[in-house]
């Protein structure tokens, strides 16, 4: 029977034409437009046309000799960074909780951190409208009541709104990852440490974080990347005057529609958001490697 | 376990279980935040409220603009995961048992989309339509945010495709079905439970989505979220509480239907 493996390679799909379709569609629909962005920000733009013979590195030396760019994108950096801290140390002892919690429990737990998920954005950022703005929000009323204060905070429309929202809004990026790694660990380590005498405490940080070093490396990275090109957040707990780099992008296509230095603005963007994650990566990596070294 | 706990094992729990619940806490609670203040009898948000009406339901049901975003939104949802899963389920048949030159990178593009932020499509399908003279429309939403849900299918196909054994395959070959019948009747069963995990994951997405939306969304006939974008922006009304909860509401209903048929925990991955 010389045919049936060529039947079996048909049978098992073996050959790349199932993939053909979300191929060409990807590079079609997503290839193509990314080139077109790439492209926009080195020509001049007439209407959605690109003029002939406009190419110039201008517009992305414009940019990049512009100071409110940097200080934009150092805003971006910084807010992305620390929020993402604060999922990981969030998230950490959900995981961990997560991991040693049985029957019901796991199941609360794990509606607790998808629910979030399967909610818009738009709508979680609305809930922290409510509870930080002004002097009806949720935190100056009960602040307010409880005599704690005698003028209402000013949180809505700062840093610390934009801070708590992101780190609110990707809270379940972070401890998903790290809930599988977790909950499917080998224990045999740790006990092996608590027979030896080190305390539960030493443990956890001796034996139980190393071991999830990829994991957190892994959410440390994903978190990072949606924090800094977030540009809802910012805008509807920053308030109209607050701006990062993702914001700028926004307003550059959409309000002014410069779409040139939109195009850059987005570029920019992207590029360095690659760069940070590709550092976060490899830092990770670094430490993983280490870990096994010392261990 | 439970015996002699040291005094730093005594602190170090402690501190886990209260910073795991307040994370807890902060999950859940401003979702249910939402929810309550929807049924504010007033025309100004209060926590808790002040009492229980359904006037801002009524508010929303009898704002045409709203409803006819609704349906909007319903619309583009429905198509973009028929798009996903069309293009998606073969493409994840090509990565899991295909064995062809390159597969490493087809399967690398195939998930490229995840790493592209909602915007950066969104105005990449903007500029690629203007440069044709096509206009920002509803179409160019469904095409875009396809591209944006795409590695959720495959991602989710995969997964469960990694699970199942070849071998029934063959087995139903060698039993004399055909291709197509070994696939309807044999495979595609097992595969089920996930497929309807991907269709109803990328439906949420797709229906809350805004990043893709405000830039390739038409002008007239707007999505849901873009509508709601423009609300939360300028206002804060009882009214857009009510949205969000019945957008809860939705989720959560869809949700149930996860659990039952794929548990939770797959959905993260």
């Amino acid at each position: 029977m010389s045919s049936a493996p060529l039947l079996r390679r048909i049978l098992h799909g073996r050959g790349i034409w199932p993939a053909v379709p979300a191929l060409a569609y990807l590079f079609v629909f997503l290839a193509l437009p990314m080139l077109t962005l790439l492209a926009f920000g080195f020509v001049t733009i007439d209407r959605g046309r690109i003029v002939a013979d406009t190419w110039t590195l201008g517009y992305l030396k414009a940019a990049l000799a512009d100071d409110l760019v940097w200080r934009l994108m150092w805003r971006s950096f910084w807010v992305a960074a620390v929020s993402s801290v604060l999922t990981l140390l969030l998230a950490y002892p959900v995981a961990y909780l997560f991991a040693e919690a049985k029957g019901i429990w796991r199941t609360l737990i794990l509606v607790a951190v998808v629910s979030p998920l399967l909610t818009s954005a738009l709508v979680r950022a609305y809930a922290w409208i409510v509870i930080l703005g002004g002097r009806r929000g949720l935190v100056n009323q009960t602040l307010l009541s409880l005599g704690l204060i005698e003028q209402p905070l000013r949180i809505l429309n700062t840093d610390w709104a934009v801070l708590i929202g992101m780190t609110q809004i990707h809270l379940p990026f972070m401890i998903l990852p790290l809930l599988a790694v977790l909950a499917e660990r080998d224990r045999r380590l740790e006990e092996a440490s608590l027979n030896l005498g080190a305390s539960q405490t030493g443990t956890f940080f001796r034996v139980v974080v190393p071991m999830s070093v990829p994991a957190i490396f892994a959410g440390l990275a994903l978190v990072f990347a949606v924090s800094y090109t977030n540009f809802i957040v910012p805008q509807l707990l920053g308030g109209g005057s607050y701006s990062t780099l993702a914001v700028q992008v926004y307003e550059q296509t959409i309000v002014v529609l410069d779409w040139t230095r939109g195009a850059v603005l987005a570029t920019i963007l992207l590029s360095t958001c690659f760069a940070f994650v590709l550092a976060i990566v490899a830092f990770g990596n670094r430490l993983a490697r280490w870990n096994e070294a010392a261990a | 376990m439970k015996k002699n706990l040291a005094p730093i094992d005594r602190i170090g729990r402690f501190v886990l279980g209260a910073v795991a619940a307040f994370s807890l806490l902060l999950l859940v609670a401003p979702s249910l935040i939402v929810v309550a203040i929807s049924f504010e009898p007033r025309g100004f948000i209060a926590f808790p409220p002040s009492g229980l009406s359904l006037r801002w339901y009524e508010h929303v049901f009898a704002n045409r603009q709203l409803t006819d975003s609704v349906v909007v939104s319903l619309w583009v949802s429905l198509a973009v995961a028929g798009i996903t899963l069309a293009l998606g389920v073969p493409a994840a048949f090509a990565s899991v048992r295909g064995t062809f030159a390159g597969k490493a990178a087809a399967n690398a593009f195939l998930l490229a989309p995840q790493m592209m932020p909602g915007m950066v499509i969104g105005i990449a399908s903007l500029f690629f339509g203007a440069y044709f003279a096509f206009r920002a429309s509803n179409a160019m939403l469904i095409l875009a945010l396809s591209v944006f849900c795409l590695p959720f299918v495959i991602r989710i196909a995969m997964a469960r495709l990694a699970g199942l054994d070849p071998r029934l395959d063959e087995a139903s070959a060698n039993l004399g079905a055909g291709k197509l019948e070994t696939f309807v009747r044999v495979t595609l069963p097992q595969l089920g439970p996930a497929l309807v995990a991907a269709a109803a994951f990328t439906f949420i997405e797709a229906f809350d989505n805004v990043t893709v939306a405000l830039f390739t969304s038409d002008v007239r006939g707007r999505p849901l979220p873009v509508e709601l974008y423009y609300l939360v922006q300028y206002d804060s009304t009882p009214a857009i509480a009510a949205i969000s909860a019945l957008e809860i509401g939705l989720s959560f209903a869809i949700m149930l239907v996860l659990a039952r048929t794929v548990g939770l925990e797959r959905l993260g991955r």
